[in-house]
């Protein structure tokens, strides 16, 4: 294909900008747009744009749910963000020192704070693989994260589910297993149960004693197989995020 | 003057942006997120997948912010592009929808609420955009409308007017045709009326 001719060009590009260019002929053109030698077909491409791009202003907004603010926010690093860690100053427990330092939130909130572009990659792939598209709007979500890089996500798909899935699979390490955390604003943790490193868990949390509130962190440790023993974590701590809420559409009494 | 976001702050938020202020790309998501949901959700149809596609859109606006500097558009064109591009790269239409026949321009000429990049320019570039528009004969005019707003490409274009593939894409490619010769003749004659050829 030469396009040497304006006119050939710009009916083109009309046709890319407008969206009846599809498919195959689609890339071949978006291929030629990306050579450097094809300067003229990027401009016919931005006069177009600028032209027929103004129509979208006759559509009325949409709001899109806060969960895909929440999502780009995790996809564009994986550094804290307002949303994900929990910044309420009520949500901080307040527990004794002797508790020790699992159960010191500024521990957990100190924790794998930083900023990487990796989970950025990890997430986009999670979010636009199929496994992981929730098929309602989630009642909270939470992103784990080690420092700056986003492990496993939580949704919490209706009341009394919770589903969990890696970023990607959990080196295998025998003679462990993964088990998952929900620190309560007061109290100890609380075991959610044991992950499946590989892929999704889902959990029941019918019968727990703690809301999941907004800001409540929960955390991944590594414990000896079928959990720790004590039934309070013993581990080394690999992950660990904050819940955030997603806004009611009715009456949510997220019950864990 | 006392607009909210122009262009020029959009232009302003997105540099930040480029510059990975975090605050400045929540406001510019803020501001434009309504808009861009709109025009994914027109044409992909599926919440869930046009959520997709503004995640994966603004991902790429992060970090590609810096470079929108030299994409020499305005910021919502520039953003709606990636959005647009997004969609029609995403969108699987395993079945046409008939449902919405009227569904096209006309029935969404009024919106009077104000778009985030409300400012003299954009709303010059807009009356340009949609007076040539006007100016377009019935069919061009309805199957350019249906490509740009639901992305349907020439074949579900005539599907669902009913018309054969050929005198679909003849009303799109004169269409796009008169319609260049209508805004060249604006950007040289402003306000002429004789825009119509």
């Amino acid at each position: 294909m030469k396009l040497v001719q304006p006119e050939l060009q710009s009916r083109l590009a009309a046709e890319y900008v407008l969206g009846t260019m599809r498919g195959g002929a689609r890339r071949r053109f978006e291929d030629y747009l990306r050579m450097p030698q094809h300067q003229s077909l990027r401009e016919h491409v931005a006069d177009w744009e600028a032209h027929l791009t103004p129509l979208a202003n006759h559509l009325s907004g949409v709001t899109p749910p806060e969960r895909v603010w929440l999502r780009i926010q995790a996809a564009i690093s994986g550094s804290t963000t307002p949303a994900l860690t929990g910044t309420s100053k009520h949500n901080a427990l307040k527990m004794p020192a002797n508790k020790g330092l699992w159960q010191s939130f500024a521990f957990w909130r100190s924790l794998g704070l930083g900023a990487s572009g990796l989970s950025a990659a990890l997430l986009i792939t999670l979010f636009a693989s199929n496994a992981f598209r929730p098929a309602q709007e989630p009642m909270m979500m939470a992103v784990l994260e080690d420092q700056g890089v986003a492990r496993l996500v939580i949704e919490q798909p209706k009341s009394g589910l919770l589903m969990v899935k890696m970023v990607k699979p959990w080196m295998p390490s025998p003679g462990n297993s993964l088990q998952l955390w929900v620190i309560p604003a007061a109290g100890a943790p609380r075991s959610l149960g044991i992950v499946n490193g590989t892929g999704e868990t889902k959990f029941a949390t019918g019968d727990m004693d703690v809301k999941l509130a907004d800001g409540l962190v929960i955390a991944l440790s590594k414990e000896p197989v079928g959990g720790s023993p004590t039934g309070q974590p013993t581990g080394m701590i690999l992950c660990k995020g904050a819940i955030a809420k997603m806004p009611p559409k009715q009456k949510p009494r997220p019950q864990i | 003057m006392s607009t909210p976001p122009a262009p020029d702050q959009l232009a302003n938020l997105l540099a930040r942006t480029g510059m990975g202020d975090r605050r400045a790309f929540a406001e510019l998501y803020e501001a434009t997120k309504s808009k861009l949901f709109a025009v994914s959700l027109r044409i992909v149809h599926e919440r869930q997948v046009a959520e997709e596609v503004l995640q994966d859109s603004f991902v790429k606006i992060w970090h590609h912010a810096a470079d929108y500097a030299a994409a020499k558009s305005a910021p919502m064109t520039w953003m709606t592009a990636i959005v647009r591009n997004r969609s029609l790269d995403i969108v699987r239409r395993p079945n046409l929808e008939i449902a919405d026949d009227e569904d096209y321009f006309a029935s969404n000429m009024p919106d009077e609420s104000p778009a985030p990049a409300d400012a003299l320019a954009a709303k010059r570039d807009e009356a340009q955009i949609t007076r040539c528009m006007k100016g377009l004969v019935g069919e061009q005019h309805k199957a350019i409308a249906m490509a740009f707003f639901q992305g349907l490409s020439h074949s579900e274009v005539a599907d669902k007017l009913g018309k054969p593939l050929g005198t679909v894409k003849t009303h799109i490619r004169r269409g796009l045709l008169k319609l260049k010769d209508c805004l060249d003749g604006q950007v040289n004659h402003v306000g002429d009326d004789g825009a119509r050829t």
